[in-house]
């Protein structure tokens, strides 16, 4: 039972995981980011078209990137370089990544109506020798390949903001973007390259949905995760690996939410499904102001 | 085309007159009777709007001319029912069971026109109606199907929006009989009717709990249910045309919804100047229009893994009910999630 819901505490908080970290290298270059939603959504639909047209994953994975990439651009140029309001920018981006992917999935099938696209979902890639530890072989070392690739983003991440040169620019950039100019560096230029890199990474928790778990793609199919990532990496603290602690935890508590159903706790099942929003927002009001937050985010940068 | 005013539509509502060529050449005469649809959301949703669309579209070749209104707001669905009956349609409809009370304030002034909500569950004399399918009976069949599919004697359901009177249908008459067949039933439900992750992710906490038959009643998210059935390769039931080919070998049959069937029948009869004033609901007692169909593939209600004995139990039921013999009428209770 334990052993199950840790296996779907993994598979829930893969997608979170991808777009905190997309999130994570926007804000901690001092850009809120509210559009990681319409990211997911550009990179599923972008996914299961590059996969369907290719034939490949790997097409698949590549237009993902691309897709997200795409709605980040929108966002890095009205946000950063026309100086517009980070909120609204980023609910706008979604909202847009909602229209286009629906209007777009029903013009490549012609005559109005959506098309049908099934792929089967990518398998999962045992790693040998590890898959075979008894219990937390097949539950860690027995995973689809995005889900690896979500860990090793995840040490990427930490490496590149704790100890490369770039990555220091980056979070100083967050902190004081005048330090960073008077330096010699163009804040403007590195907010934007982390905002579309960023958008990029969370076009890949997009494609975890739509190529790895289920296969298709459906209109809205991200259903408000690029939200709960947000909210993921604030409570993490604006680090990797508390981000990714974060998503398990709302995995865990999402995990738990349907199984509570089936121990017929007797309360409706409306109750019962807001229990990881519920987490979510005690965490966020306990952390309230003495979280760390970059200290120029969601400042326009001096003209 | 010919667009129709419409005064006190939310923003984004859009009346625009549909007219047949082929129908207006081949019956002239009927080119008076008009027919009209309000829908909660837009018709390209690829899902519950777009299903409004196709039923009003259906109405064409019973000599309607047709019209519809995209995107109707709570506070504008009675002004919006009036637009359309002052004009002289003879049936407005509303997509969802949520029109009925709206209809029930309007009707009165109109005596003559005939309101229908789609999916409700209850009317009001002397015009205005719900009309649906019985989700319990479909739901019966589907519960004994399962029970008799499962080798660990454990089936589950995976269902959105708990209490709506359709959902409580379905999920009851599939407890409800899949008990009597003697499995344990699993129900749970989920937040998004159209997030397949989210679904999958259910149906797979039920297969791990024990389940190895899932069934349930979604829009988009359904195909979700098939993907976790065929990734852990136990039996599912779908809802679509579509969802046998994901996985041939898992999916034991789909309900295949009627709804031009539904309509049309009624449509005949409002036509020739009967109104309706009820609740009424098209199943297996009401054949030849029976509201829906179990299918597996053309010509096959069930797929070729389905014993016969188990398929001829399943089908008896249908005659069971066309006869009057079974009834099933679930209570909340029987939709209670949990086992």
């Amino acid at each position: 039972m334990t052993i199950d819901i840790i296996a779907a505490a993994i598979r829930i908080a893969t997608p979170l995981l991808f777009a905190a970290l997309g999130g994570l290298l926007s804000e901690r270059s001092g850009v809120f980011a509210v559009g990681l939603e319409g990211m997911m959504l550009a990179g599923a639909f972008a996914a299961i078209i590059g996969a369907s047209a290719t034939g490949s994953a790997l097409g698949g994975i590549a237009l993902a990137i691309v897709g997200g990439a795409i709605i980040a651009t929108a966002v890095a140029v009205i946000a950063v370089r026309y100086r517009a309001d980070n909120m609204v920018t980023g609910l706008a981006a979604n909202i847009l990544a909602l229209g286009l992917t629906s209007y777009l999935l029903r013009v490549i099938a012609g005559g109005g109506a959506p098309a049908s696209i099934h792929l089967d979902p990518l398998a999962s890639w045992p790693i040998p020798y590890l898959s075979d530890i008894p219990t937390i072989g097949p539950l860690l070392f027995d995973q689809p390949p995005l889900t690896y690739l979500a860990v090793i983003g995840c040490v990427l991440m930490s490496l590149f903001l704790r100890r490369t040169q770039a990555g220091l620019t980056l979070t100083a950039t967050g902190e004081n973007p005048e330090a960073v100019f008077a330096s010699g560096s163009s804040p403007m230029r590195v907010r934007m390259i982390a905002i579309i890199t960023g958008g990029a990474i969370a076009g890949l928790g997009g494609a975890v949905l739509s190529l790895q778990q289920v296969g298709t793609f459906t209109d809205g199919m991200t259903g408000g995760r690029g939200y709960l990532a947000l909210a993921s990496l604030i409570v993490g603290r604006w680090t990797p690996w508390g981000a990714a602690i974060a998503c398990l935890a709302f995995g865990a508590a999402e995990a738990l939410e349907l199984r509570m159903q089936t121990f017929g706790v007797p309360v409706s099942s409306y109750i019962v499904q807001m229990v990881p929003y519920l987490i979510a927002l005690a965490v966020l009001a306990g952390i309230g102001r003495s979280s760390r937050m970059p200290a120029s985010i969601g400042q326009p940068l001096p003209r | 085309m010919t667009r129709v005013p419409a005064r006190g539509l939310g923003r984004g509502a859009l009346a625009v007159a549909l007219l047949g060529s082929i129908a207006a050449f081949s019956s002239p005469a009927a080119a008076a009777d008009k027919a009209a649809i309000l829908l909660p959301g837009s018709i390209n949703d690829q899902s519950w709007n777009a299903l409004g669309y196709q039923i009003l579209k259906s109405l064409e070749s019973h000599g309607f001319t047709t019209a519809y209104s995209e995107n109707v707001g709570d506070a504008d669905e009675a002004e919006a029912l009036r637009d359309y009956a002052s004009q002289g349609y003879e049936i407005v409809m509303g997509h969802s069971g949520r029109f009925v009370s709206a209809m029930q304030q309007v009707a009165p002034d109109f005596p003559k026109t005939q309101f229908i909500a789609v999916s409700g569950n209850e009317g009001a004399d002397p015009n205005v109606m719900s009309i649906d399918w019985n989700n319990a009976q479909f739901g019966c069949q589907l519960g004994l199907l399962a029970a008799r599919m499962s080798k660990s004697h454990q089936v589950g359901g995976v269902y959105g929006l708990q209490g709506v009177p359709n959902i409580t249908a379905q999920a009851g008459g599939f407890r409800i009989c899949a008990e009597k067949a003697g499995a344990k039933v699993s129900i749970v439900y989920v937040k998004d009717m159209e997030d397949a992750a989210g679904a999958k992710e259910a149906a797979l906490s039920l297969i791990g709990q024990g389940a190895d038959v899932i069934t349930g009643k979604l829009n988009a998210a359904e195909t979700g249910l098939v993907q976790a059935a065929k990734e852990k390769g136990v039996y599912v039931t779908g809802r679509g045309f579509d969802q046998t080919e994901i996985a041939p070998d898992l999916v034991l049959t789909n309900i295949i919804e009627d709804w031009p069937g539904m309509f049309g029948s009624t449509a005949d009869q409002v036509k020739q100047g009967k109104l309706f004033g009820t609740f009424v609901q098209y199943g297996y007692d009401t054949a030849p229009v029976t509201g829906a169909s179990l299918w597996y593939e053309k010509d096959k209600a069930f797929n070729p893994v389905v014993p016969a004995d188990v398929a001829k139990e399943v089908s008896d039921l249908a005659g069971q009910f066309q006869s009057g013999a079974l009834k099933v009428e679930p209570t909340d209770n029987d939709a209670r999630p949990g086992t």
